[in-house]
């Protein structure tokens, strides 16, 4: 019986085909989701990350960087720096704000970068300086690409105008482009002279982190002190619990679609071969065997669209990032590993109705044409 | 004749016909839901805006958005604001975007901080703010950590108490929650971080109420005119800029989704047509016997599909207004537009053409059908 379904199910050509594409698509819809809050939320940890601090030092209340804000007074970091342990200190002011390219608004991460800083800046660059002067901003490749723009050009950040003087590469995020000016020019526009939004600290080598945010929440009041996995945790977690409802009732929308194409695949083969189920009954195959045979026409039917969506999704994800670098796509193995299993519920429910149809085939019916 | 012969065919096996009207209706659906996840975004964000009763709003010089921008006004800005001709009252407001930290879960929210207007318009449980310490927030929030009216709403170590649960106060992937100005500058002090005020956002946006008979572009050209550290915009203006924002953000990933819920349409309806096809293989073989030319079996097959993708549609509609209702339900941060009159009229167009298409990729097996199986039995 099951050599049976299997050849009929082959029978069905361009039908099967079809069959298994939508299937697949409506995988690869899934899958799509689930790769843009993925790619998302790793590039919004991306600054954290490549800034590589020891510990991170905010304000009070605060515990990441993504939507939120922190203003520290710059003493703070003079202290911080005096505690034993401590190798470098460095600090940032930080504004989510809005560019104006012409015309054109992107939402941007601003970051304020005091002297020279040797790790706060950008990590890698594509041209021109790291470290922008007064009047001067340093924006990812990408966003420059996306807006034609090239060094020397100028953009918008709030009431100020800024020349491009360099281009960061690993900056860019459709959420949060890293956009570097000076402290003295960030501190301007948000009438923030004297504060720092985050000090990242450095230990000495063998000083144990924990004992280092210990000694610093001893020293200071009104900070929060992270060390720098948890920061990249919560930022990470919170870009992640903003899609988790959105992301499973995807699951749910794109498994639902594919349960009806897979229904109606496994309906329409049943219904057209009624004639060879009444033989099947009639020469004394089992209703359980002949549902066997459905279930493995379902199972087939959504284990191929599974396969075929995964493959699709690895072709088309990196080409589709190479053509929209403003989408940032990350697919995890947990992430298709968690769907494949949801996809053999899809299978099983799949054949519940075609099932029906089967138990209803009458044996007798063979002999009536 | 054809035709016809389909129709009596549908009559004869309604469970198919039926079948086949949902699998159709289920892809018309994902097309609604996710043009209607667009429009809810941008109608949410204009709708945060323009429903904040203002008819000019007042931001910093240089700052043209709203709902992501940072904007700190001068404390005197009220003050030159009033004295402004034809400005009957200028309502301070302040945004501040804050984490919302609970049962291991942290969310986004933007506090709205009002005085005399500005406030939640839509209150779905309890009450408006009336005394200190209340706060009214999102109905996203009260059910992802669910809370309810008289519940206590603890953010940067300051305890509110939940006065009220709004509706339609979310934009942008986060809700809204909204407070007095008195509770800014106790949430300030008592929540420890006293030390740095002064570093603080105080004041945001001037809501500004003009004088009947004056009009509100010429009050906002005259603001901006004599007062150069602000800028004055309609609050639609406002809108389309936040909107347009977000459509730089988010433009390319809707596109790209709403072109995979077509193709899965296009494949969708060409399996449907051609397990129909694979059907009435006899019939339609009989056909070509009998003399009918291919143009008039692909007509026959073209018009079955727009025929069914037309009787799917109300079904569709159906379909996407109880997805979007599980969506609101669930996560009720999003705004689901599925059924606008304007989008449905896009979709239905839309989704003929895209039936078409499936139509024309299942009409390969109906011109290599060989008339002598007409005479070769079922």
């Amino acid at each position: 019986m099951i050599r049976w379904s299997i050849k009929s199910l082959f029978s069905e050509g361009p039908g099967l085909i079809a069959s298994c594409t939508g299937v697949a698509f409506a995988f690869l819809l899934v899958l799509f989701f689930m790769a843009i809050f993925s790619g998302e939320s790793d590039r919004i940890t991306a600054y954290p990350k490549q800034v590589d601090a020891d510990i991170w030092v905010m304000q009070k209340g605060v515990a990441n960087m993504h939507m939120a804000m922190s203003q520290l007074w710059d003493w703070k970091e003079d202290r911080i720096r005096a505690i034993e342990g401590v190798a470098s200190t460095e600090s940032i002011l930080y504004l989510n704000g809005v560019m104006n390219i012409s015309g054109r608004e992107w939402f941007s991460y601003i970051v304020g970068l005091r002297g020279r800083p040797e790790h706060t800046g950008p990590a890698r660059m594509h041209s021109g300086k790291p470290v922008p002067a007064r009047g001067e901003v340093v924006i990812p490749d990408v966003l420059a690409r996306l807006s034609k723009l090239k060094i020397g050009d100028s953009i918008q950040i709030v009431d100020r105008a800024f020349r491009v003087v360099g281009l960061s590469s690993g900056t860019f995020s459709m959420a949060n482009s890293i956009v570097f000016v000076s402290y003295d020019d960030l501190a301007d526009i948000m009438s923030a002279q004297g504060s720092v939004s985050y000090i990242l600290v450095w230990a000495k080598k063998g000083v144990d982190s924990k004992a280092l945010v210990r000694a610093i929440n001893n020293r200071l009041d009104k900070v929060n002190v992270l060390e720098q996995a948890q920061f990249i945790q919560n930022d990470h977690h919170l870009a992640m619990q903003m899609g988790v409802e959105i992301i499973a009732l995807m699951t749910l929308i794109g498994s639902a679609l594919a349960l009806v194409i897979i229904a109606f695949t496994s309906y329409a083969i049943v219904s057209r071969k009624k004639r060879d189920l009444a033989i099947a009954r009639a020469v004394g195959f089992r209703s359980r065997q002949i549902y066997l045979g459905v279930l493995v026409q379902a199972l087939l039917l959504t284990i191929f669209g599974f396969i075929l969506a995964a493959l699709l999704s690895l072709l088309l994800f990196p080409l589709i990032s190479l053509l929209a670098p403003e989408i940032a796509l990350n697919l995890e193995l947990a992430a298709i590993l968690k769907l494949a299993a949801s996809t053999l519920l899809v299978a099983v429910l799949a054949a519940l109705w075609p099932a029906h149809q089967v138990a209803r085939v009458d044996p007798v019916s063979v002999f009536h044409d | 004749m054809i035709l016809r012969l389909t129709l009596k065919r549908f009559k004869a096996d309604r469970l198919r016909f039926v079948f086949m009207l949902i699998a159709i209706a289920a892809v018309i659906a994902l097309v609604l839901v996710l043009e209607g996840f667009r429009a809810g975004i941008y109608q949410q964000i204009r709708h945060i805006i323009t429903s904040r009763g203002a008819d000019i709003i007042v931001s910093q010089a240089g700052i043209s958005n709203m709902i992501a921008s940072r904007s700190v006004l001068p404390q005197l800005s009220r003050q030159w604001v009033e004295e402004i001709e034809g400005v009957s009252r200028a309502n301070p407001l302040t945004t501040l975007p804050v984490i919302y930290n609970h049962s291991n879960r942290r969310t986004p929210v933007f506090v709205i901080v009002y005085d005399t207007l500005g406030g939640p318009k839509q209150i779905a449980q309890g009450r408006g703010i009336e005394q200190s310490r209340e706060i009214v927030i999102d109905k996203s929030l009260a059910v992802i950590y669910q809370l309810r009216v008289g519940d206590e709403f603890i953010l940067s170590d300051y305890r509110f108490r939940i006065a009220g649960i709004s509706e339609n106060t979310a934009a942008f992937f986060a809700p809204f929650a909204f407070i007095t100005y008195d509770d800014l500058l106790d949430l300030y002090f008592e929540s420890d971080i006293v030390g740095d005020i002064s570093t603080l956002p105080l004041l945001s946006f001037l809501l500004v109420e003009i004088r009947p008979g004056y009009s509100a572009a010429a009050v906002a050209g005259q603001i901006e005119k004599q007062i150069p550290e602000v800028d004055a915009w309609l609050p639609q203006t406002l809108a389309a800029n936040d909107v347009d924002m977000s459509r730089e953000m988010l433009g390319t990933v809707f596109q790209l989704m709403i072109v995979i819920a077509y193709v899965i349409s296009v494949l969708v309806i060409s399996m449907i047509m051609f397990s129909s096809i694979q059907n009435r293989v006899h019939e339609l073989s009989v056909f070509k016997a009998m003399g009918f030319n291919r143009l008039r079996l692909a007509r026959a097959v073209i018009l079955e599909t727009l025929i069914l993708t037309l009787l799917s549609l109300p079904l569709a509609s159906v379909f996407a207004w109880l997805m979007a209702d599980l969506i609101e339900t669930v996560a009720p941060v999003y705004l689901i537009l599925s059924n606008q009159p304007e989008l449905l009229l896009r979709t239905l167009v839309a989704a003929l053409i895209f039936a078409l298409l499936g139509a024309i990729l299942s009409l390969r097996t109906v011109f290599r059908l060989d008339p002598a199986m007409a005479f070769r039995g079922s």
